[in-house]
């Protein structure tokens, strides 16, 4: 099972970009949605019932909608507060439940994050690019 | 020359803060201040709505306690309804209550303040977090992330979602619980229960490792202040407020919380955007009192749940004069807490009338003005409306339980930082303990007030003309 994990605030426009993607990949034998304003420890366990597990995340850099492999714990969060990064996340899971799937960070670069509903032009084309990303995952799945 | 040491902003809590320290002639610890630095805007964008939209509305004022705003909303709504609403709405709010007190408590025990009380207040700050722990105990954090994990599902399975849900309405619920859903969690309870029988045991294990943090991370006395029911038990969602002082002693009792306002003051410093509550019969800030966990163990006669009431009773033995004072035990207190949780869960979803369907009474508006109140995980919450004839907004005041600690939560830091700062010698593990009192409270300033970004940690000596001395930095 391909676990596909949206987050972000659809509150702050091209921040919830993510959740977008979810819309356009739509449903898919073999494949399960999580939406989230952000990451939280227990999603660890979601992930580690997963086969492979891709994070969708809006990013202020500029740029196309890409894929990053991702490293579990590749730089631990210091100020530990209560939400958790994508590669922290993927630790929790490896560590204490054991995953040992393929992981991936989903970049959707957007523009506009401030207060508002709706994607800017620039978000909703990086969208439907990842969503064709997220598609291939999904099909090719283990 | 007099200097101020500033930590911005505080870690491992949810939203943003500094802690000054100002240092006088003589090079010792005068003074300190928590600042809250974040605005919140919420009682002014309410106005000029419907009232029947405020439980979703307020649902999003934080990530962590939504629920808390959704049920207190919902009572307000309640009241403005001028309605009972069916017992086993309130059975079932009552549950996703509890599922939040046990989620939040979770986060703040096992995530946030475990890695000082396990690694300890002086081990390396990069290890010291979530990571560290389940490098040096991976049952016991996997256990802290499944009790979460369980209280969150509670919540998801009653309100369709994890975070926000807006399914408390006025007059009851949107949709009772599923015979699924109450199996699935009948079936999570003994894994809970002994989870936090491993945690209770481990933590009061350890406890006597600490009596320097436990005597100066803000050990005072104060009012305590929160819900009880009519026999003095446990009471997180309805009941009334009592008031204890620092020797135990019952200041007041039986206060109606749509009344709160005659007995809690608001004041406001310029250092701050967060309100300072006070309990009005003793003025400000002689009236300063303390909500959360520990507030509740200390005012509660019992339990109200067996396993509970055994713990219970054993924290109130640590009661110098009759009230347990020490800050430092809001962290027993929170493990109390979530054993009766769990407890009630267990004793709600078995009822056997849980499942009933009728969950909501119609009504329309009998009232302008209505107050809802419900002990959230971080102590006693007031939303209060005022409503024109056609249920708009004109009005909203909502009291937080993090507000209602901010008078103790400033006298805690002080405490700390006059016991471990010494300003000559700055070390991290220094600062590290004035936070841990601010930790202590597990403060919700998104709640609070308003939360965005993220900052790293900055620590500077500054004098009086804000130049600054020497300086630490934690990315």
């Amino acid at each position: 099972m391909t676990l596909l994990i949206a987050i972000g605030n659809t509150l702050r426009r091209d921040d919830g970009a993510a959740h977008r993607v979810l819309e356009l990949v739509g449903p898919a034998p073999g494949m399960r949605a999580v939406n989230c304003h952000q990451l939280t420890p227990e999603v660890a366990e979601d992930v580690a019932g997963a086969d492979q597990v891709v994070f969708i995340d809006a990013d202020l850099r500029p740029g196309e909608a890409r894929l990053e492999v991702l490293e579990a714990g590749a730089g631990w969060n210091a100020l530990g507060g209560h939400a958790l990064r994508p590669w922290e996340v993927l630790a929790l899971a490896v560590k204490l439940f054991g995953f040992g799937g393929k992981a991936w960070l989903c970049h959707v670069p957007g523009v506009d994050f401030e207060e508002g509903e709706g994607l800017s032009s620039t978000a909703e084309r990086n969208a439907l690019a990842a969503a064709d990303l997220l598609r291939d995952i999904v099909r090719a799945r283990p | 020359m007099a200097h101020r040491i500033l930590i911005s902003p505080v870690t491992r809590i949810e939203g943003h803060a500094k802690i000054s320290i100002y240092v006088d002639e003589s090079g010792q610890v005068d003074s300190a201040q928590f600042h809250v630095v974040e605005f919140r805007g919420f009682e002014k964008i309410c106005e000029g709505r419907p009232f029947h939209e405020m439980p979703a509305l307020m649902a999003r004022i934080c990530g962590i306690c939504p629920v808390s705003h959704v049920l207190a909303s919902a009572k307000a709504c309640d009241s403005l309804l001028g309605v009972e609403i069916p017992p086993v709405a309130d059975q079932l709010r009552r549950l996703m209550n509890y599922g939040q007190i046990l989620q939040s408590h979770a986060l703040s025990f096992f995530h946030l303040s475990s890695p000082d009380l396990l690694l300890g207040f002086d081990s390396e700050p990069a290890r010291r977090n979530i990571f560290g722990l389940l490098e040096q105990d991976p049952d016991f954090a996997r256990r802290g992330i499944r009790l979460r994990k369980f209280g969150q599902r509670i919540i998801e399975l009653l309100g369709g979602k994890r975070i926000h849900p807006s399914w408390a309405v006025a007059g009851g619920v949107e949709d009772p619980l599923s015979a699924p859903g109450r199996a699935e969690i009948l079936t999570g309870v003994p894994e809970c229960l002994e989870s936090l029988r491993i945690a209770l045991d481990r933590f009061k294990g350890i406890l006597d490792e600490f009596p320097d943090e436990t005597e100066h991370l803000g050990t005072f006395p104060s009012l305590f202040f929160g819900m009880v029911s009519e026999t003095g038990t446990f009471e997180h969602y309805g009941g009334r407020i009592r008031i204890c002082d620092g020797e135990g002693n019952v200041v007041a009792d039986g206060l109606d919380p749509a009344r709160y306002h005659t007995y809690v003051g608001e004041a406001a410093e310029e250092y701050s955007y967060m309100k300072f509550p006070f309990y009005k019969p003793l003025g400000y800030p002689g009236g300063m009192y303390r909500v959360g966990p520990l507030a509740r163990c200390n005012i509660a006669t019992s339990a109200g749940t067996p396993l509970a009431n055994r713990e219970l009773r054993e924290f109130k033995q640590r009661a110098a004069g009759g009230a347990v004072c020490q800050s430092f035990h809001y962290h027993l207190a929170r493990l109390v807490e979530m054993l009766h949780a769990v407890e009630k869960i267990e004793e709600i979803a078995g009822d056997s009338g849980i499942l009933d369907t009728r969950v909501r009474a119609q009504a329309g508006q009998n009232r302008t003005e209505g107050v809802g109140a419900s002990e959230a995980p971080r102590g006693t919450l007031f939303h209060h409306y005022e409503v024109d004839e056609n249920g708009l907004m004109k009005r909203a005041n909502l009291v937080i339980a993090t507000g209602q600690n901010n008078l103790a939560m400033n006298k805690a830091v002080e405490q700390a930082a006059k016991r471990f700062v010494n300003p000559a010698k700055l070390t991290e593990g220094m600062l590290n303990r004035v936070e841990a009192a601010i930790r202590c409270y597990d403060p919700c300033l998104s709640c609070s007030t308003h939360a965005l970004g993220q900052m790293p940690m900055e620590i500077a000596v500054r004098n009086l003309k804000g130049e600054v001395l020497s300086s630490r930095t934690r990315e």
